[in-house]
């Protein structure tokens, strides 16, 4: 199998470069194990939330110049990251995915336990604020099914109320997720979303909820509404007459499924070969180039591509992987960035910066790979397995993954 | 402040809410005192709930400290009997490796006879046979009776059956001060860490059950005695990797036992000697993790490969004798000090030492000493009865376990008393924990009946939390079933918060390969997609 670009993981990174290559008529190949961390994305992707020695940003292009290498926005440049982000917002709508949001400007997201968040990118299903006290209603019916432990009305009500916004809860009982129910284990979001691709449930749950909304400005559900398109969300809004702030819920996430399945059908549709549940294991390397890349479910058949692309992820996705006493990269065994000592992986405060969060493979400034020194001329890194970075603490994470994989994406093009 | 009569007055106050003190409140009120247990801040929370859950059959000591051997092997028949939904009889090998030294089999194999432990040597291939996990390179292998105990359910079945017998019992209430009369201690003063009150009571006796903190105790009564803090650190694997408890059959050392339990696999312990100002604040060092995984992989080698799920620690309430730097030869016997005689300090009693399996041993001696001192002949019934959990199932409990899974699992936990849990409707069969199959139902029985003021002792009551995942959504799921029963979000979030960082502490000695990434994971899904953060919700 020969291809121009194999991309290895189908997560964001993977999926973003894969589009943008395959739109230019480049063939690429994505070899993903299917799951990634879009499964529990918020619905939203930060470009920027803080600096690395914890100061607050709400203009992200204004920051930019802040960061210094190896953080991968160094590396990219502020210009060029802010003609990416357009490109971006682009690109996604020609997947059919809708975003709101500005680099100069973060806004505001409601997180699963009411409070709210900044970020760069919300998807449009979300309300979404200017200002983190700046609400739009008075007062709202919150709406869950018994049941549903993912989501917690009592928490979002009580962050509302702070904001003086009047908070109704009420359970619907309706009997297709009722059904759900019988086996304790599948009262789960991604089940209950499933239920809602009929239009006449739908309409059950209109009817159900309409007691309870009439003297209320919006109605406040769980993203549960469009598994697989926005359709049934857009079908809702139309049948309410009221606003619909719909927030996320505990993992899995709705929302994060449906982008994921959006991207993947678009890059199939441009031509792209998408190699779902397999995943690369070991590679042929000769000198300062890859020759070929070998697969769990193809292990006799050589992948050949003129580029690689490395997008596995971190430790969560195991594009690296930790040992008691060092960390590796398990396909080309690329030099890693870690600290030797295991002791200073960690904070003991659980929701303090962690390092262990930083590390990730080493690159040069253009994501070139680097084994023992040498940098490997036809594999690049993008995403979050990038050392230099922290994507939790600096509210980076879908940012730094975009970027990379605009960038490397776009000099990929240059090239050829 | 409340004055004398005003229903603040018992025969018995116990201040410790470990398996000692529950066991002495069980005994106290079983033979008719008015008991008030206080416990400074949930049960379970010392060296009770930090062990390995080791079933011993004394074994262990029958080499080196024959009375503690015998008293183990008693206990451990009663409690077999008492709380047998406590106890898993899983057996024990004590194995030999061929760096150990064989002839200590025969000694060995002599002085476990003379305890009254039945010590049966048998071939290696008979040991994998039985054991399939166990190092194939023994050279020998004695059986023992050995099993796993669930410290979290003993202690709380003897708190439950001390309140049927009238016991009043108190958690998060901490005792600041002892009121004094001369020579006899006749109350304390406590501080209820919820109110932040301090409340005065006062009892005929005072009985010091405090573990390592016994100390402190002691010392604020104004008496001397003298703990050795020795700390000793266990690693807890993500599945059962043996069924057998094996034991090194050699002098005790260091991660020399791995039981069974439930899901898991304790392996344990280090033992160092630590400052007492240490024992509140314990933490497991990178080196403890290395010894303990070193020397486990000698007793089954699959534990090199064998995701761990959690490191902790805890302080074993030795009381000093000599100058022994390890701590291991001092006397893991019950110490029951009486200090009007020891001290001329009257009505003030400190039970110490001893082992877990000897708790109601413990409870029965210095309920004893009180009868006698009170003049009153009610003899020990607690060797006989069983523990609630551990009574005859109903035929309706028995046919609901049949039809429902999750019945079946919330019965593991709670035994007889499975029938006070509301499972009848789909809401209260919802699962809260997948892991561990805890319903709704059995979360809100424990809000209700069990004393939980949070998610850590509605993980010790319910095991919320302590599967694989380590509660990735279930505390989360959990915090939201607490602030509906309380009715304070604020206070669920910060639980949830706390929660989160006890995990922590067990998870990052250990936080690697599967363990990096559930915490990796758990980082993102509670940091960033749900923004908290420690301290206060952002």
């Amino acid at each position: 199998m020969k291809f121009d670009t194999i991309i290895i993981g189908g997560g964001l990174a993977g999926l973003v470069a894969g589009i943008r290559l395959q739109e230019k008529g480049r063939q690429c190949a994505i070899v993903s194990t299917g799951q990634s961390a879009l499964h529990f994305s918020s619905g939203s992707f930060d470009l920027l939330g803080k600096l690395p020695d914890g100061t607050e940003v709400d203009n992200p292009m204004g920051m930019m110049n802040r960061l210094d290498a190896p953080h991968p926005y160094s590396y990219i440049g502020s210009e060029a990251i802010a003609v990416y982000a357009d490109e971006f917002s682009e690109m996604m709508k020609r997947a059919g995915v809708n975003l709101v949001g500005n680099v100069s400007q973060n806004h505001y997201h409601f997180t699963p336990m009411g409070s709210v968040k900044k970020t760069w990118l919300t998807l449009k299903d979300f309300t979404i604020l200017d200002r983190p006290d700046n609400f739009p209603w008075k007062s709202v019916a919150i709406i869950n099914f018994p049941g549903f432990l993912d989501f917690y009305t009592k928490f979002i009500a009580d962050e509302l109320e702070k904001h003086d916004v009047k908070c109704k809860l009420s359970l619907v009982k309706l009997p297709f997720i009722e059904k759900i129910r019988t086996n304790p284990t599948e009262m789960r979001s991604a089940n209950i979303a499933k239920t809602f691709e009929k239009e006449e449930n739908i309409d059950a749950f209109v009817e159900a909820v309409s007691p309870y909304i009439k003297d209320v400005e919006a109605i406040v559900v769980p993203a549960v509404f469009g598994i697989y398109s926005d359709k049934p969300l857009l079908y809702l809004k139309s049948k309410l007459n009221k606003d619909v702030c719909t927030i996320a819920t505990m993992p899995p996430s709705v929302p994060g499924i449906r982008m994921q399945q959006q991207l993947i059908h678009y890059f199939i549709r441009q031509g792209g070969t998408f190699m779902l549940g397999d995943t690369v294991e070991r590679a042929d390397i000769e000198k300062d180039e890859v020759k070929a890349v070998y697969t769990a479910n193809h292990s006799d058949i050589k992948m050949t591509a003129d580029n690689y692309i490395l997008a596995s992820g971190s430790f969560f996705s195991r594009g690296i992987i930790a040992r008691p006493d060092s960390v590796y990269e398990p396909v080309f065994d690329l030099d890693v960035f870690y600290d030797t000592d295991r002791s200073h992986w960690y904070d003991t405060d659980v929701f303090a910066p962690q390092k262990y969060m930083s590390f990730g493979v080493i690159t040069t400034p253009d994501f070139h790979a680097i084994r023992k020194h040498v940098t490997i001329t036809n594999l690049y890194a993008i995403g979050s397995i990038l050392s230099g970075h922290n994507a939790l603490h600096e509210g980076c994470g879908g940012g730094v993954s975009i970027m990379s994989a605009m960038h490397v994406a776009d000099n990929l093009l240059k090239n050829k | 402040m409340k004055k004398v009569g005003e229903g603040n007055e018992y025969d018995v106050i116990i201040i410790g809410g470990g398996a000692t003190g529950a066991g002495t409140a069980r005994d106290c009120a079983m033979r008719g005192l008015r008991v008030l247990l206080l416990e400074r801040f949930d049960y379970t929370n010392g060296a009770t709930g930090r062990n390995h859950g080791l079933l011993h059959s004394g074994a262990r000591y029958a080499v080196n400290d024959s009375e503690s051997a015998t008293e183990c092997i008693k206990e451990n028949m009663i409690l077999r009997k008492i709380a047998s939904h406590c106890v898993e009889e899983n057996d024990g090998l004590f194995i030999s490796l061929p760096e150990d030294d064989i002839a200590y089999q025969a000694k060995f194999i002599d002085s476990c006879r003379k305890a009254g432990i039945s010590a049966e040597a048998i071939d290696p291939k008979e040991a994998i046979r039985i054991e399939p996990s166990v190092n194939p390179s023994l050279i020998g292998a004695v059986k023992v009776p050995d099993g796993s105990i669930d410290p979290f359910r003993l202690t709380l079945a003897n708190v439950l059956d001390a309140r049927q017998h009238g016991a009043v019992t108190k958690v998060y209430h901490e005792v600041v001060k002892f009121i004094r009369e001369q020579d006899r201690i006749v109350g304390v003063c406590a501080l209820n860490h919820k109110t932040k009150e301090v409340e005065t009571y006062y009892a005929q006796f005072v009985v010091n059950a405090g573990g390592i903190w016994g100390h402190h105790i002691a010392e604020m009564a104004g008496v001397t005695v003298n703990m050795y803090p020795a700390k000793g650190a266990l690693l807890i694997f993500g599945h059962r990797v043996n069924n057998v408890v094996l034991n090194r059959c050699r002098k005790a050392a260091d991660a020399d036992i791995l039981v069974p339990g439930d899901t898991i696999t304790v392996i344990g312990t280090t033992s160092s000697h630590i400052p007492y100002d240490e024992i509140d604040n314990m933490r497991v060092t990178p080196e403890e993790v290395d010894l303990l995984l070193r020397e486990g992989e000698k007793l089954a080698p699959s534990l090199a490969t064998t995701r761990i799920l959690r490191a902790y620690a805890g302080v074993r309430p030795l009381v000093a004798a000599d100058d022994d730097p390890t701590g291991r030869n001092i006397s893991r016997g019950i110490v029951l000090l009486d200090h009007a005689e020891r001290d001329g300090l009257n009505s003030f009693l400190t039970i110490t030492g001893g082992k877990l399996i000897t708790y109601r041993l413990m409870a029965e001696w210095t309920t004893n000493l009180i009868c006698k001192k009170m003049g009153l002949n009610e003899p020990c019934r607690t060797a006989e009865v069983p523990l609630p959990g551990s009574r005859q199932e109903s035929e309706e409990v028995k046919e609901r376990i049949a039809s429902n899974n999750v019945y079946r699992a919330a019965e593991g936990r709670h035994g007889d008393l499975t029938k006070e849990i509301p499972l009848d409707n789909e809401y209260d069969n919802s699962l809260v924990c997948e892991c561990e199959g805890v319903s709704v139902g059995e979360v809100n029985y424990a809000l209700k009946e069990l004393e939980i003021s949070d998610l850590v002792s509605l993980r010790r009551r319910t095991r919320v939390g302590m599967g694989t995942c380590q509660g990735e959504l279930c505390a989360c799921r959990a915090a939201g079933l607490l602030s509906q029963a309380h009715n304070c979000t604020e206070k669920a979030k910060a639980d949830l918060v706390n929660f989160l960082n006890e995990r922590w502490k067990g998870m990052y000695p250990i936080a690697w390969g599967e363990s990096l990434r559930e915490s990796q994971f758990s980082a993102w899904v509670y940091g960033s997609v749900c923004n908290l953060s420690s301290g206060k919700t952002k």
